[in-house]
């Protein structure tokens, strides 16, 4: 009974959560079936899994809505891997640096979606991508332009990480995001958020700030998205100009919008769908390659048309069909009785 | 320029649309733990007064002086919509603007927003005293759902509640930030006759037990009749007349208002001239 309330409580959730994904690199080992290049699409996905939590934040919480979200994780890539491989930096003076600069884009962003909103704010945050990406084809002394930018493996302290404790660095912190976010949807930040989409006038009588709510949703929007931008480029170890386009801010939006808006499992588990399950199972597929967005459309329709709020309340419907099994046994157990 | 028990004074207000005259040089004031009802037809001006109150719009002319939380006098012009609660002045709205995603306890915190002193970087780490002050506001929540008898839907989600317990959760939000003065638009749009002798009474209790004045804009003549301990009539952005309940009632210029009687008799007379 104790111990069932211990797992109850959500940090020990999160941390479980954490542990069960942080097998992988072991299981991979002993496992034939699991092939080690699963690391990497894993891990790849987790990243993308924060930058997701970000736009969650936004969407989600506040009813802001951004197509920028690529633009902002690729400057980041794009600024640790400069930092730390042309300049020498160390990997934790450069990760600062390369969240801290697109987070003050992103609040720039914010102070203009007080003038527009929906749609408008869409577009514009798509332009501050595109602008964003423009820069990283031409300004090649700082990008290397078209051929990439490489970047090495993190490393703290004299010691340099590899492949799959960089995998452990990426759960770590993906775990610590989830509690972060979830510590804030849960506080007075995530009510003045939710009150602020529901009615603009009734969160202002509340003495809720529009500009400084704003902004901060913004500023955490894009400094997850920034994080997941620097864990990137030091675990694929490439950043080329083509990944940060509009196609990647459009999958976090499908990530989300299939996960669970509101949701954190949600939107891992959206990460899953748009980002491993192609990779690690319809890639076997012929043609599948070029049907992949087709496969995002279908399953944003189907989760629209079914699970409104994402799939991830898929979970309250097994509940109740469990219940269902459960207690026509439990019925006929009596009857017997 | 503020008498020492008033809590609202309202000195010739003005506010023009374009050409249209919305409110025109409107006096009046309100007592402490008075209930004021503010009364008039259709297109009276009464939600633009309401909007200028708590500076949705601003006003072109005229002062609104307002008794704070502390006993000073402050200009509300001089504040932005999101301070005009620290001050002690709260409104509801005609459509109950609740979160449907959350909890009822959730809605009411919502109305504590001004207590928080904790960073969001406190909030996010969960350091200390954004704990305490969570949690001492969650009590108070609690203890007011208690009062206004709904605790025992507090962990409920709001979308799906009857109209009525949301009308008591929105009441229950405005009490979290320890007004002095609620405004109510029109509160009991959408009750049945049930509803709005229970929501007359829900107001005297708050009156009494929170120790606030309530201005009640109100389309509905049995619960301003009711409750109402002074009332003022406007037409056509312009006073009327103030009073009690039994003297508004038989004023000839507020009869004239509502019923139009004499008016429409003038224009019978006009139009036979032509």
């Amino acid at each position: 009974m104790k111990k069932n309330n211990y797992l109850k409580n959500p940090y020990v959730q999160f941390i479980l959560f954490g542990l069960v994904l942080a097998t992988l690199p072991i299981m991979a080992q002993t496992f034939p079936f699991i092939k080690s290049g699963y690391i990497i699409t894993i891990g790849g996905t987790l990243i993308y899994a924060i930058a997701a939590l970000g736009l969650n934040l936004l969407l989600g919480y506040s009813g802001l809505i951004s197509l920028g979200t690529a633009g902002f994780m690729g400057l980041a890539a794009y600024i640790s891997a400069y930092l730390t491989v042309d300049l020498g930096w160390p990997f934790l003076a450069s990760m600062a640096v390369a969240v801290i600069i697109p987070t003050i884009i992103g609040i720039l962003v914010g102070l203009v979606s007080l003038k527009i909103e929906g749609m408008y704010l869409a577009i514009a945050t798509l332009a501050v991508s595109e602008v964003i990406r423009k820069t990283f084809e031409e300004f090649d002394f700082f990008t290397n332009g078209f051929s990439g930018k490489a970047a090495k493996f993190p490393s703290f302290f004299n010691i340099s990480l590899d492949r799959a404790t960089t995998y452990y660095l990426i759960v770590i912190v993906m775990v610590l995001v989830m509690i972060l976010m979830y510590n804030m949807v849960n506080g007075q930040l995530g009510r003045a958020l939710n009150a602020m989409r529901g009615s603009e006038a009734a969160s202002q009588a509340m003495g809720v700030n529009l500009l400084k709510y704003r902004l901060i949703a913004f500023a955490f929007a894009t400094a997850f998205a920034a994080l997941s931008g620097v864990l990137y480029v030091h675990f694929v170890r490439y950043s080329y100009p083509s990944i940060w386009s509009l196609k990647l801010s459009l999958d976090f939006l499908a990530m989300i919008v299939i996960g669970g808006l509101r949701s954190i499992y949600g939107t891992v588990l959206g990460a899953f769908i748009i980002f491993a399950v192609p990779d690690l199972f319809l890639k076997q597929i012929p043609y599948f390659n070029q049907l992949s967005y087709m496969f995002n459309g279908i399953l944003i329709i189907l989760v629209i048309m079914f699970y409104p709020n994402g799939i991830v309340y898929l979970r309250y419907d097994i509940k109740k069909w469990w219940k269902k099994i459960f207690d026509r046994k439990g019925k006929v157990n009596h009857d017997v009785g | 320029m503020m008498l020492d028990n008033e809590v609202l004074k309202i000195d010739g207000l003005s506010i023009a649309f374009g050409g249209l005259k919305a409110v025109d040089n409107l006096s009046f004031s309100i007592k402490e733990n008075e209930i004021f009802g503010l009364i008039g037809p259709n297109g009276a001006g009464k939600t633009t007064v309401f909007n200028c109150i708590t500076q949705f719009y601003k006003p072109n002319a005229g002062s609104l002086l307002f008794r704070d939380r502390k006993g000073e006098v402050q200009e509300l012009t001089r504040h932005k919509v999101h301070e005009i609660i620290r001050l002690g002045l709260v409104r509801t709205f005609q459509n109950v603007e609740l979160i449907r995603e959350l909890s009822l306890i959730d809605n009411v915190l919502v109305g504590g927003h001004i207590d928080f002193k904790s960073t969001v970087f406190e909030q996010a780490l969960k350091l200390p005293r954004a704990v305490k002050e969570e949690k001492a506001l969650r009590i108070e929540a609690e203890d007011i759902l208690r009062r206004l008898g709904i605790y025992d839907r507090k962990d409920m989600i709001a979308f799906g509640q009857p109209y009525g317990i949301l009308k008591k959760v929105e009441f229950a939000r405005t009490l979290m930030s320890h007004p002095k003065l609620i405004i109510l638009d029109e509160p009991a749009a959408g009750l049945n006759d049930v509803e709005t002798l229970q929501l007359a009474q829900m107001i005297r209790q708050i009156r009494d037990e929170f120790q606030c004045s309530i201005l009640l804009v109100e389309h509905d003549m049995r619960l301003v009749m009711d409750v109402c301990d002074r009332i003022c009539a406007i037409n056509f952005g312009q006073f009327l007349a103030i009073g009690s309940a039994k003297e508004i009632q038989r004023n000839p210029a507020v009869q004239q208002a509502y019923l139009g009687n004499s008016e429409e008799e003038q224009h019978e007379k006009d139009s036979t001239v032509h």
